[in-house]
């Protein structure tokens, strides 16, 4: 079993649920919120989806696929439904995004305790071993010597990404909704005098930013870790968005973002027989990504420029 | 010259309003007022979904913080780290800075209290010890700060972004340090500890309070609560009645007017950020230098520190209005509602996170009715405005418009 595919099939995890939760920044900051919530949302995931897959798959009996996909699917459901406060904040009230979704953060942490005790009867994690979907080989790739194992054993959810990168990109450069939603993001006054509402759009993109966060977060808790933990997301609503950064809020480009900080968060776990790892400490590499967005954000390497209205509140009419 | 602009004299509509600081006083309490009723409102409904009732859960709260034994004293112990750190917001925000970075400005701080504190005893004699480790501590986080500061001032950078990352790399860095320089080295042997600092000499740690006010030596109120309350007033002092102050409110109001003043926008940002820093460096210091309010007893750096502080000073700054003293008390109600997590489990069946859920909605909807009353005072402002200009012209509707020679005269 070689180190190297081992570590890239750990990679393979990170990257997904960076992608997903990525995929969710991208559409809530198009459309002109910055959504600094993902981690609260992914959390919300977490907590909703592993109670999804254990009353589905377990408690009803529904089994496998049914349960974890409920799982998902319950995740996906919840994270909309708490990215609407922020929406309801930001784009209704108009009120500083940062702050929201700073709130965000916050109150995911208890939340998710408050709903863990009446999920699972305790406030910290549910009991392990809940159901999950069959894990797949990738046919040929799973067979190459000596790197196959990279594609063996792998949940299918992490074919999602590469499932949705093309419709995500087709849908905001190829259809009218897409444009609509970028030009809420670029400039919002002249969107409204096209005679299309903003807010509307804004609202969807945060939802959609839920949505795909809360997914993430359950895909964590119910495909990987195959139950509920406190702080298990560690902070990877954060390097999403570092992500998102690095990607210059391209889907495409997100791919190769949340592969490389998935493949960092991986090395110290899969490498750390390596000399050269070995003599590094771990927490250095689980740094790289956010030294890698500092160092592009300044501007040392390549040029990132996010949405020019993100952040900015729409005083005009909603309606 | 002087004839051309003397002010007109107020005709009846505007001299009767009250006048703009009363109005914006009122304005802001109500705000608030509307803001803890809505709170408890929506609190309330989650109590009875939850089948308890409101009255019981707030009276258990409220007699947690004010009448319990060491209630009180309780609340001030944990409203300290939150002052400094509201504080560290605050003032980055009088000049239009958002430092979401404390939190990880006061992680590294921890680390490098730690490390004075176990390095600097043989340099430091007796209570100047403590003095040392504080100064360390705001050294770690002015040094940490500096790093988004300079950024934005030199690359344009976005401190919003920049101190999320830096945020994430404090918690490696306070990992790296427990598990490799700081790691302890006196654990009992064939015992099993959990990965922290060595235990500090007790001259680094911060005197009690508790004890002197009456409160027994349970509840770990230290002198860190009255330091923080004068960097409050230095805060205050700052962005009130100092030059720094006064560039940083131009510089929040309007970047561009500021620049056209002749005030150097990037100097002012860097220094605010250190500040910031200095005053964000405080944050930790309640739980490693004093008996602390939290599980881990203080007295050493642990791997379980409590984390979070940093972000839950954003909250507290906003509910304080960004304004010093302010964010005293608003630290100080912030803490009282965090002692009824304890409190709770025991007196009620509502789970302590119900705490954290009500902050939450308390929060949002401060932030919700500040913006609604500002948006509203500014559009009667404006409203003003417009009536004062409408009168200026039919009063002297024959009067041309003053020459150049004659404002310049």
């Amino acid at each position: 079993m070689s180190k190297l595919g081992f570590a890239v099939s750990i990679a393979f995890t990170y990257f997904t649920i960076i992608y997903l939760t990525g995929i969710g920044g991208l559409f809530s900051e198009r459309s002109g919120i910055v959504n600094i919530g993902l981690e609260g949302l992914m959390i919300i995931g977490t907590v909703t989806g592993s109670f999804g897959a254990y009353y589905f798959g377990t408690k009803l009996g529904w089994g496998v696929p049914a349960g974890p996909l409920m799982g998902l699917l319950l995740g996906l459901a919840c994270g909309a439904a708490f990215a609407s406060i922020h929406a309801l904040a930001t784009v209704t009230f108009k009120i500083d995004h940062i702050v929201s979704g700073v709130v965000i953060n916050l109150v995911a942490v208890g939340l998710a305790r408050f709903l863990s005790t009446i999920f699972f009867g305790q406030a910290t994690q549910s009991d392990p071993g809940q159901p999950h979907l069959h894990v797949i080989s990738i046919p040929l790739l799973s067979k190459i010597p000596a790197f196959g194992n990279a594609f063996q054993g792998l949940s299918p959810v992490v074919l999602l990404p590469f499932l949705i990168v093309f419709p995500v990109w087709w849908v905001l450069y190829r259809t009218r909704w897409g444009l609509r939603l970028r030009s809420a993001g670029e400039n919002p006054e002249a969107t409204r005098s096209l005679g299309v509402a903003v807010a509307p759009l804004r609202w969807e993109g945060v939802l959609l930013s839920g949505a795909f966060a809360g997914l993430s977060g359950a895909f964590l808790s119910v495909e990987i870790v195959n139950n509920w933990r406190e702080g298990q997301t560690l902070g990877l609503g954060f390097i999403a968005l570092a992500a998102l950064i690095l990607s210059n809020w391209s889907p495409i480009r997100l791919l190769g973002a949340a592969f490389l900080f998935g493949f960092a968060q991986a090395i110290p776990l899969a490498l750390r027989d390596w000399p050269i790892i070995r003599s590094i400490p771990p927490q250095f590499v689980n740094m790289t990504p956010y030294v890698v967005t500092i160092v592009v954000l300044a501007g040392f390497i390549g040029k990132v420029r996010p949405p020019a209205a993100a952040g900015r509140a729409y005083e005009g009419t909603t309606t | 010259m002087a004839a051309t602009v003397t002010a007109p004299p107020a005709t009846d509509g505007v001299a009767k309003a009250r006048p703009e600081w009363l109005e914006r006083a009122v304005a802001q309490a109500l705000a608030l007022l509307l803001a803890i009723v809505i709170a408890l409102a929506l609190g309330s409904v989650i109590i009875v979904l939850y089948g308890e009732s409101p009255i019981d859960v707030y009276r258990a709260i409220f007699e947690a913080a004010t009448t319990a034994k060491d209630g009180p004293a309780w609340v001030l112990a944990a409203a300290t780290p939150l002052i400094f750190s509201a504080l560290a917001v605050s003032i980055c925000f009088k000049g239009g800075l958002f430092n979401i970075g404390v939190e990880g400005q006061y992680l590294v701080a921890m680390v490098t209290a730690a490390w004075a504190a176990l390095h600097l005893g043989g340099v430091l004699p007796g209570p100047l010890l403590m003095w040392g480790v504080l100064v360390f501590a705001m050294l770690g986080g002015m040094v940490y700060a500096a790093v988004p500061g300079v950024l934005k001032v030199k690359t344009g950078a976005h401190e919003v972004v920049t101190t999320i990352m830096m945020n994430g790399i404090a918690v490696s860095l306070v990992a790296w340090a427990l598990n490799g320089p700081l790691k302890y080295t006196n654990a009992p042997a064939g015992q099993n500890v959990d990965l922290r600092t060595d235990i500090f000499p007790s001259n680094a740690k911060v005197p009690e309070l508790g004890h002197l006010l009456g409160f027994g030596p349970a509840p770990h109120l230290s002198w860190l609560f009255p330091l923080a309350a004068v960097a409050a007033v230095i805060v205050w002092f700052i962005v009130k009645r100092m030059r720094l102050g006064y560039e940083a409110r131009a510089v929040g109001a309007s970047a561009g007017s500021a620049q056209a003043g002749g005030i150097n926008i990037g100097s002012v940002q860097v220094k605010l950020f250190l500040i910031s820093g200095a005053l964000a460096g405080l944050v930790g210091m309640q739980q490693i230098l004093s008996n602390n309010a939290s599980s881990t007893g203080g007295g050493y750096l642990p791997q379980n520190y409590e984390a979070t502080l940093g972000f839950t000073g954003i909250a507290v700054a906003f509910l304080g209005q960004n304004n010093p003293i302010g964010i005293v008390f608003a630290a100080i109600f912030w803490a009282a509602l965090s002692r009824g997590e304890s409190i709770l489990p025991i007196e009620t069946e509502m789970p302590r996170e119900f705490v954290i859920i009500l902050q939450g909605i308390l929060i949002m909807s401060v932030v919700i009715t500040y913006t609604l009353a500002r948006r509203r005072l500014d559009r009667r402002q404006t409203g003003r405005v417009i009536a004062e200009e409408e009168a200026i012209e039919q009063q002297e509707p024959d009067q041309p418009p003053p020459t150049i020679q004659e404002v310049t005269a």
